[in-house]
């Protein structure tokens, strides 16, 4: 209570000081003058009375300041000072606080954004119960060695009933299927989902119900669950959905239920339904189409489910060496799963950046430093008044915090700014990208982690201007400056070395990493993309299940295409070209006598104008024709290297080879009638594999086809519509998908490393920014120190060619001392991103001579501004000068 | 930039509890205080004067004293101080604590 009211006054009294002060002062006199009356009456004269009055009061001024003391907050009241000191000095040097705090806030915020998406993405859990507990399998199989494969539905079976380490596993498939009941027909994505799907999330449906055993996919139709954002998007979150009947793949499902929101495995617009499995699925072994996932038991660590997968593994080997000879299953868990190469670019994005933040903490200090220099008078003026050292250390101190705390605050912008920039540029195949936000907790680490840097910043500036030999610095610059010479090598050159190493080594990762790309860019496919535009399009097994069905589409479609005259050639194939997917075939070589292991090969079914539309060469024997259909003999295309690798020194032309299909398990010899050129169809940066191809009405199955067509005009909204008109005339159900120039497909498959490269680049050139600001910041303040020197030197006859180059100099030292150490730590850290270049190695010479050069160059321009301005010193204003 | 410079000779702390003290008499202005610790000391106690005001500026904090403009015997506008009941009290504590730290020197003293 006492101390409450004891604050309350100190607060009345605080408001009311003016009045305070000026009835002291008041009283104080009259105590004086009663004093000085006293000591007249005492036979004094006027003067000694007065003057005795005085001594025997004391210091006045002080017993005032000591008064006020007791009024106020006194330790609030002069860091208040302090503040508002601060800012005023901020204020009044405009130019230098917005470098300060650009600078900052350039780094903190890009530091932050990548760190808040390395959170959202790499380091928090999934969200989902337990999340850190599901795993999901894949299976490597001799028979298709560098692929991971999914699981057959008998050897899920078998793996649920012998594990212990898991205690619940399900299986599911990513599945397109065609939607026709609710407007135009479009393809959307379906999860086929074993019972228990939902469980292993934790989740259950929002509304309705989940999908049961006895929902099984029958003929007369099937029950389908929503995700949220289909019911919303597409059904306007209708809230009697339940029940209603949508037509999938031309057969009837009944809506049982919505998801709730934020349930976005493995898609976040998905519809789920039971799953569907043919009568190969079900009986063979061989037939690995299905995802699995699995749930830990509490406590059982991966490693040790892998090591009783790998005992289940080996004993289905022995007991199904048909199917299962040297199978392997591999458990990963979702998480890793579902970030897959994401990690490592996130994680070389995220040490550039730190690096960006390293060069602005530097460059900060370094502003510091200039300013305090510049500073030195007042603060030995402060310091013969009698502040003490760990005063002006403190008023130095808030300096530089609050312009930390500015640049902490712009920092948040720029990193919520970024993120938001990130979710909108970033390339779609990017996973968990709707998780992405600045946290609240990263953005206060930001703030605490911009105060620290404040202090750090601010102190070692301070303790270094605030060691000031009072006599000398009051004395004359002259006197103080000159003794001492050319300044040593001070802990600003220090900073600006260290800022020119990072930035060079940034410079180096992203020279390396746009050199990547180019190179990428630049790697001839093997076919033409002039003009040429692709679109997909899924045959429902429902209407085009039989073979007949199929085929008679297909001619069709293609009769539609050729009668186009906006189309000056159309073909279709079963597999898309570089969108990172391909067909695969078994081929055993030991058919052909070579001792080798069964190996896979790239296998494609395209029309018979399917080389010329593309434009890949003949180089020996014949296009397919329309006379190669299923009922004559069975006929093979192969690649040049596929030649070159299986036929050494042979006419191929002619000759067998044995294949086994995937279907029916049956062996049939296909006749090699043409050899054409090797296509990069997979990535751009993969070389050329061997590959194989058949007429596609050879093909049994047809699933789903990608239509190639060159048009002879640029208009894509046109010709978008004449495909869709083609294949609507032939079948109006059919949903015309993915329709897009291959030269934009091929763009896009390098968007990833693209989006990488171009984050990089821009890290890179801030970085090199800062780093010039550096520069021009210590060789500016150089020559300002040096005025006199110069002056001097004018004066003694150099001339101004000479006093150029002697600042030139100084700047050249700076930079190739800064550019061998980051050299140095180039060579050491590009090892680092070796794995995500192409064409280029990480040592590669002509780039970092390059790097260096313009390193160099850049620095020696930043001098030049100062340099030039020591050329124009004139010696008489010079030597004047203080 | 503050240095407590006080060259009175008293203990510290008992300036306050002197002021306390005087102010048990009724109503005082600051000079008359000061006169009054002076010879009631015999002139033994030399106050720096102007100490005082500072001094009282805490009293008036703490609220042990209160201040009101009045005339005095020359007609002169002075501040008066009156002790307040907060302030009897914290009279009554401190002089107990001088008292007793009085007594124990004094027993140091005689025993050495």
């Amino acid at each position: 209570m006492a101390r409450l009211a004891e604050f309350w006054r100190r607060v009345v009294f605080y408001f009311q000081r003016s009045r305070m002060d000026r009835e002291l002062a008041e009283e104080m006199r009259d105590h004086l003058e009663r004093k000085a009356a006293k000591n007249a009456a005492r036979g004094m004269t006027r003067e000694e009375a007065v003057d005795a009055a005085q001594r025997q009061l004391g210091n006045s001024t002080l017993q005032q300041e000591q008064s006020r003391l007791a009024w106020g907050f006194p330790v609030l009241e002069s860091w208040l000072q302090d503040l508002r000191f601060g800012l005023r000095v901020l204020r009044k040097a405009p130019g230098f606080s917005a470098i300060a705090i650009l600078t900052l806030a350039l780094g903190l915020g890009a530091t932050t954004a990548i760190f808040s998406i390395v959170n959202a993405i790499v380091l928090r859990p999934l969200p989902y119960k337990d999340s850190e507990r599901l795993v999901t399998l894949w299976t490597n199989s001799p028979q298709f060695p560098d692929f991971n494969l999914a699981e057959s539905k008998l050897d899920f079976e078998d793996i649920k009933s012998q594990t212990q380490a898991f205690e619940a596993m399900a299986m599911y498939r990513t599945h397109g299927m065609t939607l026709s009941s609710n407007g135009e027909p479009e393809r959307v994505v379906t999860i086929q989902v074993a019972p228990g799907f939902l469980e292993m999330f934790g989740v259950r449906p929002e509304m309705g119900r989940d999908i049961e055993p006895d929902d099984e996919q029958g003929t007369s139709g099937s029950v389908v669950l929503l995700s949220q954002g289909v019911w919303r998007q597409r059904f306007a979150a209708d809230p009697h959905i339940l029940g209603r009947k949508l037509t999938l793949d031309q057969k009837l499902f009944t809506v049982v239920g919505v998801l709730p929101r934020g349930f976005d495995f493995p898609d976040r617009d998905a519809f789920l339904v039971p799953l569907d499995l043919s009568v190969d699925e079900q009986q063979r072994r061989g037939y690995r189409f299905f995802r699995v996932l699995g749930r830990l038991r509490p406590g059982t660590r991966l490693q040790a489910a892998q090591a009783e997968l790998d005992g289940i593994a080996a004993r289905l080997a022995s007991q199904y060496p048909a199917d299962d000879s040297g199978i392997k299953f591999q458990a990963a868990s979702l998480r890793d799963d579902t970030i897959g190469d994401t990690r490592s670019s996130l994680m070389i994005l995220l040490g550039a950046v730190t690096f960006l933040l390293l060069i602005a903490c530097a460059n900060v200090g370094n502003l510091l430093l200039a300013k305090g220099t510049q500073r030195q008078k007042e603060i030995s003026i402060r310091s013969a008044l009698g502040c003490t050292r760990v005063r002006v250390v403190r008023q130095l101190l808030v300096e530089s915090l609050l312009l930390a705390f500015l640049g902490g605050a712009a920092g948040l912008l720029v990193a919520v700014l970024g993120v938001d920039g990130f979710k909108a540029l970033a390339p779609g195949n990017i996973p968990r990208l709707n998780e992405l936000r600045v946290e609240p907790a990263i953005a206060w680490f930001a703030f605490v982690f911009a105060s620290c840097a404040g202090i750090v910043c601010g102190l070692a500036p301070a303790l270094h201007t605030t060691r000031v030999d009072l006599t000398d610095a009051l004395k004359d610059r002259m006197a103080a400056g000159l003794p001492r010479g050319p300044r040593r090598f001070s802990l600003r050159s220090f900073l600006v070395v260290f800022e020119l190493a990072l930035a060079l080594v940034l410079l180096t990762g992203s020279a390396l990493m746009v050199q990547s790309l180019v190179r990428t860019l630049r790697v001839d496919p093997g076919f033409s993309t002039d003009r040429l535009l692709t679109a997909e399009l899924a045959l429902p097994a429902a209407r085009y299940g039989n073979q007949e069905a199929a085929h008679m589409f297909v001619e069709r479609l293609l009769d539609q295409l050729h009668a186009r005259p906006e189309l000056s050639q159309s073909a279709v194939t079963n597999f898309a070209t570089l969108d990172g997917m391909l067909a695969m075939q078994t081929f055993d070589p030991g058919t052909l006598g070579f001792n080798e292991k069964p190996t896979t090969l790239e296998f494609k079914s395209v029309d018979p104008h399917y080389f010329e539309t593309i434009g890949i060469p003949l180089l020996s024997g014949r296009f397919f024709t329309e006379r190669d259909i299923a009922a004559a003999s069975q006929v093979l295309i192969v690649s040049e290297s596929l030649a070159r690798r299986y036929f050494p020194g042979q006419n191929p032309l002619g000759k067998e080879l044995s294949l086994e299909s995937k279907r029916s398990g049956s062996k049939t010899r296909r006749q090699i009638v043409g050899v054409v050129a090797d296509v990069r169809d997979v990535k751009l940066r993969d070389q050329a594999r061997p590959e194989l191809y058949s007429p596609l009405l050879q093909q049994p199955k047809i699933g789903s086809l990608h239509l190639y067509v060159r048009a002879r005009t640029d208009n894509p909204e046109q010709l978008a519509s004449s495909l869709r008109q083609c294949v609507w005339v032939v079948d109006k159900d059919m949903p015309v998908t993915h329709i897009e120039s291959v030269a934009a497909a091929i763009s896009q498959s390098v968007a990833e490393p693209r989006f990488r490269t171009w984050l990089l680049s821009l890290f890179a050139g801030a970085g090199l920014a800062l780093t010039l600001i550096g520069i021009y910041g210590v060789i500016s303040y150089s020559v300002s120190q040096r005025t006199q020197e110069i002056g001097v030197r004018v004066a003694l006859g150099a001339p101004r060619k000479k006093v150029l180059g002697l600042i030139l100099g100084q700047g050249l030292r700076l930079a190739l001392l800064g550019a061998a150490i980051g050299l140095a730590g180039s060579l050491a850290l590009t090892r680092v991103i070796a794995s995500e270049l192409f064409g280029v190695k990480p040592a590669d010479p002509a780039t970092l001579i390059g790097v260096v050069l313009s390193m160099l160059g850049i620095a020696l321009l930043a001098a030049y501004l100062p340099a030039r301005r020591a050329t124009r010193v004139d010696p008489v204003i010079a030597l004047r000068h203080e | 930039m503050v240095r407590p410079a006080s060259k009175n000779e008293l203990l510290p702390g008992t300036l306050e509890m002197l002021i306390l003290q005087t102010l048990t008499r009724g109503a005082m202005h600051g000079y008359g205080i000061a006169q009054h610790i002076q010879e009631m000391s015999d002139e033994v106690l030399q106050v720096e004067e102007g100490s005082l005001y500072p001094a009282l500026q805490r009293l008036l904090v703490k609220g042990w004293v209160k201040g009101e403009w009045g005339t005095s015997d020359n007609n002169r506008r002075a501040r008066y101080y009156t002790l307040t009941s907060a302030g009897k009290k914290q009279l009554g504590i401190e002089a107990e604590n001088f008292d007793r730290m009085i007594r124990a020197i004094a027993r140091v003293m005689q025993t050495a």
